[in-house]
């Protein structure tokens, strides 16, 4: 840890422009700990999968909040996306990229260019997952829901208020796992307050 | 190329000062030992000789001493302005960068997440940019937020104080000078 920090530190000391160093973790540890989470929280949820789903996407949020500054020192892209569109496009090619290595596929953009879907070919969470055999998991828990929040939480912070939920996951028995996500408004800048 | 760099102001989305740090005064009041008169006799001499001027005129900036927390404002109102007005006039993708004056010259940095950086330097001081975009990438996003037990909102800048950034941001500045 020390030595990392005292690494980090020469980098600023020479000048050198640090960028693209992305750390890497086992994806077992990162499958097995969110597994513990999800079904942590169906424990103490008794199984209520719609408040296990909400908590899921207010954890997400969270995360979401903070990682898209580290999105933005890592991708160095200190400019903002022109529109809609340009921001699924990073989204889903850099930013997933960058924290997950895996890209989904932006499709079924309705007309007014607000609403797309993203559709995960695979997705690093769910590997080893099945989801409880109760009858309901299938029908009310997404496992994934925790993507929901980090999207809302990270795009909130680029003036962006949006939308996110699954609408469909392999884990469930459908074909394809797919996201929609919805650009409510752009959140105008606050203005400092009036003097008196 | 040595700078000397005099203060820094971190503004959060919500137009708070969030930090705000002073290495040196810009035109640093004459010492105290200096005769009044002998600045007097100077002042005609205003704008021939800078070295002079700047240590022996009375500054202007003197009376902000003791008003950081009214200064941030004035720096808040005064880049925000600007930067509206510049986006007004060359789109929204234009930038404001810096602003000089004779006592100082104010480098502008804002983040996609809103996080705006006032750096105040010499007056002379090239493009600041580059520091300020290093700052938020080594220093903001490192040991701010990524400290877990820090807030994500930094009301009041609490979670900005703490050691390893100011530890860091401390040197990297220093480095500069």
């Amino acid at each position: 840890m020390s030595a990392s920090k005292a690494a980090r530190s020469d980098l600023l000391n020479d000048g050198r422009i640090w960028k693209g160093r992305v750390d890497k973790v086992n994806a077992e540890l990162v499958v097995l700990t969110y597994g513990t989470i999800v079904a942590q929280l169906c424990k103490d949820f008794d199984s209520d999968y719609l408040q296990v789903n909400k908590q899921l996407d207010k954890m997400g949020y969270n995360i979401g909040l903070r990682l898209i500054e580290d999105y933005l020192a890592k991708s160095n892209t200190m400019r903002r996306c022109s529109n809609f569109r340009e921001t699924a496009d990073m989204l889903a090619k850099v930013g997933f990229k960058i924290f997950l290595n895996i890209t989904p596929m932006v499709t079924n953009w309705t007309s007014d260019n607000k609403q797309f879907s993203l559709v995960f070919e695979e997705n690093p969470l769910a590997d080893f997952v099945e989801l409880p055999d109760d009858g309901r998991a299938q029908d009310e828990l997404w496992y994934s829901n925790i993507f929901c929040g980090v999207l809302r939480g990270a795009l909130e912070m680029v003036q962006m208020q949006v939308e996110a939920h699954f609408i469909s996951d392999v884990l469930r028995g459908n074909d394809t796992t797919e996201m929609r996500v919805s650009l409510i408004r752009y959140i105008d800048d606050e203005l400092p307050p009036e003097d008196d | 190329m040595p700078v000397q760099v005099y203060s820094l102001y971190i503004f959060d989305r919500h137009t708070e000062c969030i930090y705000s740090k002073q290495w040196f005064q810009p035109a640093a009041p004459a010492p105290s030992a200096l005769p009044s008169t002998a600045s007097d006799q100077h002042r005609p001499a205003n704008g021939t000789d800078p070295a002079i001027t700047a240590v022996e005129q009375p500054p202007p900036a003197k009376p902000r001493r003791n008003k950081g927390g009214d200064d941030a404002k004035l720096i808040f109102g005064t880049v925000f302005s600007l930067r509206n007005m510049v986006r007004k006039l060359g789109g929204d993708d234009d930038a404001f960068i810096s602003f000089r004056t004779a006592q100082y010259k104010l480098h502008y940095y804002e983040t996609p997440t809103n996080l705006r950086f006032a750096l105040l330097t010499e007056p002379g001081a090239l493009s600041m940019r580059n520091v300020l975009h290093q700052i938020y990438i080594n220093l903001w996003v490192e040991y701010v937020v990524k400290n877990p037990l820090s807030p994500v909102e930094h009301k009041g800048g609490e979670g900005v104080r703490n050691e390893m950034f100011e530890l860091g941001l401390d040197k990297f500045i220093r480095g500069l000078m």
